[in-house]
């Protein structure tokens, strides 16, 4: 339990270390330097230091907002399998509820850009509502396909101890499908090229950067924390699936973790790097690819078991 | 029994004073509203004993020698008592405030007396226990709500609405008719004891009948047509009643129907599991394409109708197969969320009518910073919207959940089994994602940014009986979604007392589910409270300004440049757009100056639009062909009535 609620914190405060391997590799590309590791420490301090500018025609969904986005994806993490160890909640069903609020925490994200009356926000905030939609059903079917092979609703029971490995030995070929669901998920999800693209210069092309154009200060530090933690949470169960393996409560496990983690920022990072962004009536068939992928996989199931 | 008679007692004598009292419109409304409001809250206190001591009364009168009516309580009727009486004593008390106008003070009078037969015939219904009995409630509750749709006779739009709901409602009687028929035809009684020993080939006809009939009523997909009509035409506390709980009669005839039938074949589950994922998404789907606040809110019934019947779907398929657990999941499922939905979407009329009466418009795209001076309307709206979501921790996620595991219980079954899950479970995710998108769109374009028309500025929320009652409504949604527990035994009730041929099911597991719901919610919780402190810490003496919208640069943003309803739903219809067409309408910009333009757009509802083509025109064209029969001489119509008796004589 202490060992669970210390890997916790660690995940909220190491998140946006590993986002910045990110921006380290698409600066290799664009040979350049690129920004330092430690980058998004900076940007957060900055930030939390700051006071805020609030818009006159916001109430006070827009303050509940971040605070909303920002619980929901620290509460999502308490129930997130790190490194293969025991989560601090898990229990039948804890998935569906933590799709359920993630799905709360984007409710109060468009809420809070629909409260500025801005024109690009609404547009954003359109955009945002539209993606997860397929996201969801992607993930209700990749659900399938787990509970197909291990009969449980719950994270632990995928990724916890040596059940990834039984996954990969039960059903090797179709996991591969999932992998890359997954990924296709990670990436609508939290707003990367080729779905949203978060470096543009352009507010009309965003999707999830536009949507907070009017917070500032700490209220804007609580959502770029949320969103790091967000991409943590998914490249967490990447990461384990790509390496399953269990060394228990050893430094190597932690570090084969790490690295893991790495390779799934780094891929990323190489995929920001070499695709362009898609235009935006091209987006809903690149995400339902993900949804595609993880059907076949089920259906794949059907056979071997 | 004799608490049940009384209340209802209490319910029409207060409908008829208001009658009486036309003259005086104050005391009229005092004693109609008094009156409804005590008879519920007597029916209800009645019917939560009976639904949690598992009793069952029955009782029966000989009407004219021949017609026996009969009455039985057990748990089935007393759970939807328990959702009606508790609707119709907040939608009573609503009323209050909101049928404040005394111009028309016999229209008010006469409104409260069809509401008060209404009350009392969604309740006889429910408790009906033979066909006469049943037929009888069913006719009276649909006439009594068709004169509370045209309320507002005076707008074609209304009497439209009130005639395409007259014709539905008979209609869909007609096939219960029907299936009540066959019954009769095997059985000979008109009891509901023997009806389980008609043959099969017979039950199946009987099923897809009442089906139609009840699935007409309840709104499911494609025969939803008459109900974005009439709810949005009644006045609002009536739509809330009616979207509420009157179309969850329907559910209740269907569950009825199964349980008599009690032939548990895959085919049914199957046929009201896809009927529900079609109601569902499209439901949904015609939700976001909608203007006009009300109907927004209907189309959103056929789509909670449609996630009821996804889990009496997984329920059934559960008994058929012969999984106890999830059949239970699937079946409590859907009954948590028959109860849910009579809460939240009696809430979500409630502040649609709010609004209506302060902005004197049903129109989304016209309104907009409604919150900054409905606090506690916006609110509660908001509460709603994320209950109707489904998202935690509100009442709408429980029910949700329990159908979600009871699919996935699914998963692991047969392959028609599997198929079936898989189909409710992606469907349900569907829905909740395109829920989601709805109700942010209600809220972010009627509630927050900037007022787009005169109407929604300087607004009021004036009319405590209106705010009380969506108060508790709001409550109710938010302790539900945090401590399951305390409702949870109600529907695992009404489930027991189905009587569905496998044993008796632990409540072990329920209870451990809802005190995993309570545990995360409580997680969430105490979350939002640490991330409320962090905030807090971080802005303590920082200076906070306030200042206009961020335009990306432009400074004179007007009201009309925000994002309005229709341009918010159009990027996700257009993936819809073959089950969901968009009629555009704008003249095309001409000119190095155009001048002022316009743009209207409407969502086709494929049913409604095919409605048309398929069935009136054909049967315009067979009755036109039959004209000749209607003459206009009154001799050959007496010839007619001994003809038609004289050949019936030859079948008897």
């Amino acid at each position: 339990m202490i060992e669970s609620i210390i890997l916790w914190l660690l995940a909220i405060l190491t998140a946006p270390f590993f986002s910045a391997i990110m921006f380290k590799v698409k600066a290799f590309f664009g040979g350049r330097i690129g920004s330092p590791l430690l980058i998004n420490y900076y940007t957060l301090i900055k930030l939390f230091k700051k006071g805020s500018v609030y818009s006159t025609s916001t109430t006070v969904v827009f303050k509940l907002g971040p605070i909303i986005s920002f619980a929901s994806a620290i509460t999502v993490l308490m129930f997130l399998p790190i490194a293969g160890h025991n989560p601090i909640f898990s229990f039948n069903g804890d998935v569906i509820l933590i799709l359920y609020l993630m799905g709360l925490g984007r409710f109060f994200t468009i809420a809070a850009a629909m409260d500025t009356a801005s024109p690009f926000e609404g547009m954003g905030a359109a955009r945002e509502a539209y993606f997860p939609i397929i996201c969801e059903a992607a993930m209700f079917m990749i659900l399938i396909f787990f509970y197909r092979l291990t009969g449980q609703l719950q994270l632990s029971a995928y990724f916890t101890g040596d059940n990834t490995i039984v996954l990969w030995n039960l059903a090797g070929a179709p996991l591969l499908f999932i992998v890359i669901s997954l990924f296709i998920i990670l990436l609508t999800e939290n707003s990367r090229v080729p779905v949203d693209d978060p470096a543009t210069h352009l507010e009309l092309t965003m999707i999830h950067e536009v949507m907070v154009l009017d917070h500032s200060g700490p209220d804007f530090g609580l959502i770029e924390l949320g969103s790091f933690c967000k991409l943590f949470f998914y490249s967490t169960i990447v990461s384990r699936l790509i390496l399953p393996f269990d060394f228990g409560f050893s430094a190597i496990g932690y570090f084969v973790f790490i690295i893991g983690l790495i390779i799934v920022y780094v891929t990323v990072g190489v995929t920001e790097s070499v695709i362009a962004r898609y235009r935006m009536d091209k987006v809903p068939q690149f995400v339902l690819t993900s949804f595609a992928l993880a059907f076949f996989a089920t259906i794949i199931t059907l056979e071997f078991i | 029994m004799n608490q049940f008679f009384v209340s209802i007692l209490i319910i029409l004598v207060g409908g008829f004073l208001s009658l009486v009292l036309a003259r005086q419109f104050k005391l009229m409304k005092i004693v109609a509203v008094f009156s409804l409001s005590a008879g519920c809250f007597l029916g209800l206190m009645d019917a939560v004993t009976k639904l949690l001591h598992s009793g069952s009364e029955a009782v029966s009168f000989k009407y004219l020698n021949i017609l026996s009516l009969a009455f039985q309580i057990d748990g089935l009727p007393a759970f939807f008592l328990v959702a009606i009486f508790a609707v119709c004593l907040l939608a009573a008390i609503y009323s209050f405030h909101y049928m404040d106008q005394s111009v028309d003070a016999v229209r008010t009078a006469v409104h409260y007396f069809f509401f008060s037969i209404l009350i009392a015939s969604m309740a006889l219904v429910v408790t009906a226990a033979n066909i006469i009995t049943f037929m009888l409630s069913w006719e009276i509750m649909s006439l009594s709500s068709f004169f509370l749709v045209i309320y507002n006779y005076e707008s074609s739009e209304n009497r439209k609405a009130g005639y395409l709901y007259f014709i539905f409602s008979h209609v869909g009687a007609m096939f219960i008719f029907a299936a009540f028929g066959i019954i009769y035809g095997y059985t000979g009684s008109f009891g509901f004891g023997a009806v389980d020993s008609i043959p099969q080939a017979a039950k199946i006809l009987v099923f897809i009948f009442s089906f139609i009939g009840f699935g007409s009523k309840a709104g499911v997909f494609p025969f939803h047509v008459w109900l974005p009509h009439a709810h949005p035409a009644a006045p609002s506390h009536i739509s809330a009643v009616m979207s509420g709980v009157m179309i969850k009669t329907g559910i209740y005839g269907i569950v009825k129907i199964y349980t008599l039938l009690n032939f548990h074949t895959p085919l049914f589950g199957n046929i009201v599991l896809v009927a529900g994922v079609i109601s569902g998404i499209l439901g949904i789907v015609y939700a976001l394409g909608q203007q006009d606040f009300k109907r927004l809110l209907a189309y959103s019934s056929v789509e909670n109708i449609g996630i009821i019947l996804i889990g009496l779907g997984i329920g059934m398929i559960g008994v058929s197969s012969g999984n106890q657990l999830m059949a239970v999941l699937g079946f409590t499922g859907g009954f948590l969320h028959i109860l849910n939905h009579s809460i939240f979407k009696s809430l979500l009329f409630m502040g649609a009518g709010m609004v209506l009466h302060k902005t004197g418009t049903r129109s989304i795209d016209a309104l907009g910073g409604l919150l900054k001076n409905m606090k506690i309307t916006g609110g509660a709206v908001i509460i709603g919207s994320l209950a109707i979501c489904g998202l935690p921790p509100f009442n709408g996620f429980v029910g949700e959940f329990f159908i979600y595991i009871g699919g996935f219980k699914g998963v692991s079954l047969d392959t028609s089994a599997f198929v079936m899950s898989c189909f409710a479970i992606v469907g349900l995710a569907v829905i909740g994602g395109l829920a989601l998108a709805c109700f942010t769109k209600v809220i972010g374009v009627a509630f927050q940014g900037e007022p787009r028309t005169k109407a929604a500025v300087n607004v009021d929320e004036k009319g405590s009986t209106m705010l009380l009652s969506m108060s508790i409504l709001a409550i109710a949604c938010v302790l539900i979604g945090l401590f399951p527990k305390m409702i949870i035994h109600l529907p695992l009730k009404a489930v027991s007392a189905l009587g569905l041929g496998y044993g008796h099911v632990s409540l072990e597991p329920f209870e451990q589910m809802t005190a995993n719901i309570t545990l995360a919610a409580v997680i969430f919780l105490v979350s939002c409270l640490f991330v409320i402190a962090i905030r807090w810490f971080f802005y303590r003496g920082k200076t906070i300004t306030k200042s206009g919208t961020w335009g990306c640069g432009f400074t004179q943003p007007t009201v009309k440049m925000q994002y309005t309803g229709s341009s918010y739903a159009s990027f996700i219809l257009d993936f819809f757009r073959p089950a969901a067409p968009l009629e555009e309408n704008h003249p095309k910009i001409k000119g190095r100056f155009p001048l002022k333009t316009y743009y209207k757009s409407h969502v086709n509802d494929i049913a409604e639009f095919n409605m048309k083509g398929v069935i009136v025109n054909p049967v315009l064209f067979l009755f036109d062909k039959l004209r000749w029969i209607q003459h206009g001489d009154i001799h050959l119509y007496i010839g007619y009535i001994l003809l038609a008796i004289i050949l019936l004589l030859f079948f008897i």
